[in-house]
């Protein structure tokens, strides 16, 4: 049936065409189309994983007595050939056929292989590249979340340790330096001034300033004036060497911990961009990692994500005792935590629903509708600020009443 | 953006489908004529003249605009072309040139970030340019997308990578059609920010010319972007 032995085989988004090395076709496979599934196979192709429809076709060719097949992909055609044998796929980019059939895909090979016009032609080409990309960005997204969850994880650990180690270093090198303790409350700081000037005598103003020009001048005399008259005692340069590296230790998880957090914030743009824009990355991964994935916080109702992090004081109100949380760990967001304490349910009950849309908006349809989500929420968040200006007036009973009939009086303004 | 009202609307000297929007005050700005009338892409300015709607092409966003300021002398994408576009970013430029090739012409648009590519999924394809064949892809590995894109006319790259001209030249192996152009930005910031722009630019344009390719138009793209340059090359 065929003349020639050694075939190039051109892969396209709506078909395999395999020709001659003078151009002219063999043999082609057109796919019936349907985008959904055009673009999931060549997904696939992309990567290099043969689909049933192409090793279907090298068989066909196979069997008609043609010995060689070239394939514009080189992993394609490594996996082509553990699975097929009896005949021989060679990888070439390009080759030589192939560039022709490109060459003269538009004015020559468009009509005689699948006989529809080019405005046609781009129209599906456009379809299913269109489906290709979004199945690529839900992908890209999906997977990431979790990485998320982790790095939110591992910024709590940090705290967590650095803490422990900042309060053993104000400890221990206060035998040395007491009167440091009070002059500086921030560790950072702290530990830095430990770590690059190590002995109580090297602390100067001048020094100082160089270690951490932040401090500014005041400060800095200060710390070298109480350097000069401390009370604490002498230590030899083989004790200070431990201290100075619990220093580092902390300095260095600081480093880290920045770092996380900014990785945080660029793996969040790309995998809950609604999110992030709503609540802020850090909230936003606190919120993914408690509720185990994008997608499952995507499944929760607004009241479950209102009470995330709450999960103690939610299910000791369920057994009966106590009430029932008004916010759990999106008590974070300042709007909550800076608001009275009457108005904090009612917000964080707002914010909540808002973020519920959210996390619907980023798994399913990719829509960026946060600024809006977001101008609704100011909105609900400056109506109880008005409505609930005063804190509502103590309950007479010690039983919590049945839901007060009618709207509140309105106050208008602030207190 | 100007309260100025648009008087006059000229089709560029040499450039097919690209147009100065003439403003009352005696100003000039380039313009592209909407291919999807009363949609913006990146917050340019809509001008209805003579019941055609263009869109204000802002050099400072835009490389190529910067380029065709700066009177660049060959502009090799016009009404109909096929272009491999590398770098399509959150498709600023792309969506002028969608403008400039038309319903007969096609961008294949390649970029690599998800993050960026999903704002252009917002800006292009949500917005109806159907010219535009999106492909989330890296430009390193033209195998990737050999099953979309055909022969193209021209092949534009502004990626932010060192070899970008090596790039560049491996996707025109592969999808350039005999006598096609090349279109190169070259960030020398990002190519290595050890060495000056100039070396850096002589660098990529000696790699372009070992590839096969004649430079036959260079601009610097000051003001609108610092250590920038575009080139345009030709192979036959």
């Amino acid at each position: 049936m065929y003349v020639s032995s050694t075939v190039y085989l051109v892969l396209d988004a709506l078909g395999i065409i395999a020709l001659r090395d003078d151009g002219s076709v063999v043999d082609k496979l057109v796919y019936d189309y349907d985008a959904q599934r055009i673009a999931n196979m060549l997904n696939n192709i992309e990567v290099g994983k043969p689909t049933d429809e192409l090793v279907g076709f090298i068989n066909r060719l196979a069997k008609a007595g043609v010995s060689t097949v070239y394939v514009e992909h080189k992993e394609l055609a490594r996996n082509l050939t553990n699975i097929i044998k009896g005949i021989e796929i060679k990888a070439e980019l390009p080759t030589k056929v192939g560039r022709l059939f490109r060459e003269e895909f538009w004015s020559k090979y468009l009509k005689e292989i699948y006989g529809i016009e080019p405005i046609e032609y781009i129209k599906r080409v456009n379809e299913v590249s269109v489906i290709q990309t979004r199945l690529k960005l839900k992908q890209a997204a999906e997977r990431r979340d979790l990485f998320i969850a982790q790095a939110i994880n591992s910024v709590d650990d940090l705290d967590k340790v650095s803490n422990l180690v900042a309060s053993r270093l104000r400890e221990w090198y206060g035998i040395h330096f007491p009167e440091l303790e009070n002059l500086t409350r921030n560790n950072n700081e702290y530990a830095a001034l430990v770590y690059k000037l190590g002995d109580r005598s090297n602390y100067t103003k001048s020094k100082i300033m160089e270690a951490l020009p932040e401090l500014g001048e005041e400060r800095a005399s200060r710390i070298a004036e109480a350097a000069a008259k401390s009370v604490g005692a002498s230590i030899v340069e083989w004790d200070l060497q431990q201290i100075r590296s619990l220093a580092k230790l902390y300095l260095d998880m600081q480093t880290i911990r920045e770092n996380l957090t900014e990785y945080i914030d660029d793996a969040m743009k790309d995998v809950a961009p609604n999110i992030r824009e709503l609540a802020g990355s850090l909230l936003g991964a606190r919120l993914i990692a408690l509720a185990g994935s994008l997608m499952k916080l995507a499944l929760m109702p607004a009241s479950t994500i209102q009470v995330l992090g709450a999960e103690k004081a939610l299910f000791r109100a369920l057994r009966g005792r106590g009430r029932p949380p008004k916010h759990g760990v999106i008590f974070q967001y300042p709007d909550i935590f800076r608001a009275p304490r009457w108005q904090r349910g009612k917000i964080a009950r707002a914010l909540a629903a808002k973020l519920a849309i959210a996390a619907k908006a980023d798994v399913f349809t990719g829509n960026f509708i946060a600024p809006r989500l977001k101008e609704e929420f100011m909105r609900r968040v400056q109506e109880v600020k008005t409505i609930y200006a005063k804190p509502p007036p103590r309950k007479p009973a010690a039983k919590p009443a049945a839901k007060p009939h009618g709207k509140p009086e309105r106050k208008p303004g602030k207190k | 953006m100007s309260s100025v009202r648009a008087v006059d609307v000229k089709e560029h000297e040499k450039f097919k489908g690209v147009y100065w929007i003439e403003f009352e005050d005696g100003s000039t700005r380039l313009a592209t004529r909407n291919l999807t009338p009363g949609k913006r892409v990146y917050g340019e300015q809509l001008i209805n003249l003579g019941g055609v709607e263009y869109r204000v092409w802002n050099p400072y966003r835009s490389k190529l605009g910067a380029a065709i300021m700066n009177k660049l002398e060959v502009m090799p994408i016009g009404e109909g072309s096929k272009v491999l576009y590398l770098g399509a970013a959150s498709g600023t430029t792309v969506s002028h040139v969608s403008d400039i090739v038309g319903l007969s012409g096609l961008i294949y648009s390649v970029e690599f970030s998800p993050r960026v590519f999903r704002e252009f999924m917002q800006n292009i394809i949500d917005q109806g340019r159907l010219n535009v064949i999106p492909i989330l892809a890296d430009a390193r590995y033209p195998e990737q997308y050999i099953s979309l894109v055909k022969g193209v006319d021209v092949a534009y790259i502004d990626v932010a990578q060192p070899f970008q001209a090596k790039i560049l030249a491996d996707n025109a192996d592969v999808y350039l059609v005999k006598g096609g152009y090349i279109i190169l930005v070259i960030k020398a910031m990002s190519i290595d920010v050890t060495k000056e722009p100039s070396e850096t630019f002589k660098r990529e344009i000696d790699t372009i010319k070992e590839r096969g390719f004649d430079i036959i138009n260079m601009i610097h793209l000051e003001p609108y972007d610092v250590a920038h340059a575009l080139v345009v090359g030709k192979r036959d």
